[in-house]
């Protein structure tokens, strides 16, 4: 398998407060990773670096052969990044139909291909198609959360970045789309789950790194991690009460 | 008596039309940016002194001087953005490109009064002396214009926000710049071309409002302190409310100057901006959308 995107000892900071050091990821052709940890731990600096929102103070990014560091957002999408972000961030004032739109932008001269992949979309999400001309802003969490996805999915990215797409939703839905993201996997496209919801995360990707206080505590196989003692006691509950502790 | 309330309900609507025009451009400044573009009365001024120019030099051909008009509006735009707020943007404090626009401000008016001094100039259009009767009504060829034009724009304006999808990445800016070039938009080319448009209208609303204002170098601030009223009472980056409040501020202004005294036309605006405020903070349309734009 070819590597899709690696970042090389990566150094991520707001301002002169230092978030993140020595992050080195990779994501092959066609996988599913996943990047555990506690609260706090710089899970969604680590994405906001990938997709280009967060320029790193050191380190590289490269992505699909080309080092991408100094690439602003926009142009990170049209190369196939997507990155779900982190409270779904929908537009609220625009319609269904408009943000997933707005997720084909860089489509916006092929109307045909917009059409019908949003066509796509509501096949693959049916409750989207019935709320298609509501403001996002009324839909509910989980209907969001469901937007989110649809809307990176427009762009066909080679890369779908998912930042706590479990968060504060019903478990039922949590499964839902837990499903649906292995089967947007299955169709190609490379994953980068991000979680706190180990146990589900460690479910359905290959490899996972464990991220601890701004750095990657241990890495590996998913197999492994879910019997790797550490990786027990602080994400899956067993074990010492530090389940979730957030980090200093 | 009713003719008298109708005949001055068309002067408002002339009057709110224009004010529409140059609050749009504010409020669409505002939604993308979160900053207020104190320059935004020179582009006025500057742009009805180009129709001026261009008109006479054309020997009465008053509509290649708003066409001039919206050009120069729509260059200075791209300018203060480009000059100002583009690289003021990384350098932290969200008062420096309010402040360097009020210098701007400042220095265009200086430079125009130094050049074209303090005197009125009389800008009389081809169109501002011929009348057309409705019954009791009557109703100047230039008037007519005035609701046209600003009708046309406020309704292509409109469709391009709604419909195209550049106006829809406009109006994603506006509620979320970074999750918008997460979409692929580049946030940077619709600030831009949100200047271009603004700017463009202020240039428009010059052209129109000099043959019926007072035209001196400060025409403009004359305006835009009802612009602003307008942008608060319609609710800061709300579109359809600024419409509104600019043709209610055009009525307001046209019943106080029939009925009660023009000197009383700030007052009743700004007692009008104060209730608003009290009672509606987010503006007229507001309820559960305080959408920007
Ligand atoms: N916008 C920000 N400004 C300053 N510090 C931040 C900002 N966002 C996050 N941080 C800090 O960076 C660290 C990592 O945060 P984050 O990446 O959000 O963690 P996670 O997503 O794993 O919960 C935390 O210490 C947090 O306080
Ligand atoms: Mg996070």
């Amino acid at each position: 398998m070819t590597s899709l995107l690696q970042t090389q000892a990566l150094e991520l900071a707001y301002g002169q407060v230092p978030a993140c050091r020595d992050i080195s990821i990779n994501v092959n052709d066609g996988e599913i990773v996943t990047l555990i940890g506690a609260n706090g731990a710089g899970k969604t600096t680590i994405l906001r670096a990938i997709a280009g929102a967060l320029p790193p103070r050191s380190g590289t990014i490269r992505f699909a052969g080309k080092d991408i560091t100094a690439l602003p957002s926009h142009e990170r999408t049209n190369l196939g990044i997507a990155l779900v972000p982190e409270g779904r961030r929908v537009f609220p004032f625009l319609t269904v139909r408009e943000n997933l739109e707005l997720g084909g932008f860089k489509f916006r001269k092929e109307h045909a291909r917009v059409r019908d992949r949003m066509q796509a979309m509501f096949g693959m999400f049916p409750r989207l198609r019935d709320r298609a001309a509501q403001n996002a802003g009324t839909l509910s969490g989980g209907e969001q959360q469901m937007l989110a996805l649809a809307r990176a999915m427009m762009s066909e990215p080679r890369l779908l970045c998912l930042d706590e797409p479990s968060l504060g939703l019903a478990p039922l839905v949590v499964r839902d789309i837990f499903q649906t993201i292995t089967a947007i996997n299955a169709r190609g496209t490379a994953v980068l789950l991000v979680e706190q919801n180990a146990r589900y995360a460690l479910q359905v990707a290959r490899r996972g790194y464990v991220l601890q206080t701004g750095s990657i505590a241990t890495s590996g196989p998913c197999s492994e991690l879910r019997s790797d003692l550490r990786v027990q006691e602080a994400y899956l509950g067993r074990g010492a009460a530090s389940a979730g502790a957030a980090a200093p | 008596m009713s003719s008298i309330v109708l005949q001055q309900a068309i002067n408002g609507i002339v009057v709110g039309s224009l004010y529409v025009l140059v609050a749009l451009g504010l409020t669409l400044i505002y939604g993308v940016l979160v900053q207020i573009n104190f320059a935004h009365a020179d582009i006025v001024t500057l742009g009805a002194f180009a129709a001026y120019g261009v008109t006479h030099l054309l020997s009465g051909n008053y509509l290649a001087g708003i066409a001039a008009a919206l050009g120069l509006g729509a260059a200075l735009g791209w300018l203060i953005n480009a000059g100002i707020f583009v690289p003021l943007r990384e350098r932290g404090s969200e008062l420096l490109p309010l402040i360097a626009t009020i210098g701007v401000s400042i220095m265009l008016q200086n430079a125009m009064l130094a050049l074209l001094g303090p005197i009125p100039y009389a800008f009389d259009t081809p169109y501002s002396n011929q009348v057309i009767r409705l019954g009791t009504l009557f109703l100047t060829v230039q008037n007519v214009l005035i609701i046209l034009v600003s009708g046309v724009s406020i309704a292509l304006l409109y469709g391009f926000m709604k419909f195209t999808f550049l106006g829809k990445a406009l109006r994603a800016v506006s509620q979320d710049r970074e999750t918008a070039g997460l979409m692929g938009i580049n946030p940077g080319h619709l600030i831009m071309l949100t200047f271009v448009i603004a700017s463009a209208l202020a240039g428009l609303s010059g052209a129109m409002l000099g043959p019926v204002l007072v035209l001196t170098p400060f025409a403009g601030t004359s305006v835009i302190v009802k612009a602003f009223a307008i942008v608060i009472i319609g609710g800061f980056g709300n579109v359809e409310g600024t419409i509104l409040a600019g043709l209610l501020v055009g009525l307001i202004e046209s019943y106080t100057t029939q009925f009660l005294d023009p000197g009383l036309i700030d007052i009743v605006v700004f007692a009008l901006l104060l209730l608003t405020l009290a009672v509606r903070p987010t503006g007229l349309i507001a309820e559960r959308r305080e959408e920007n734009v």
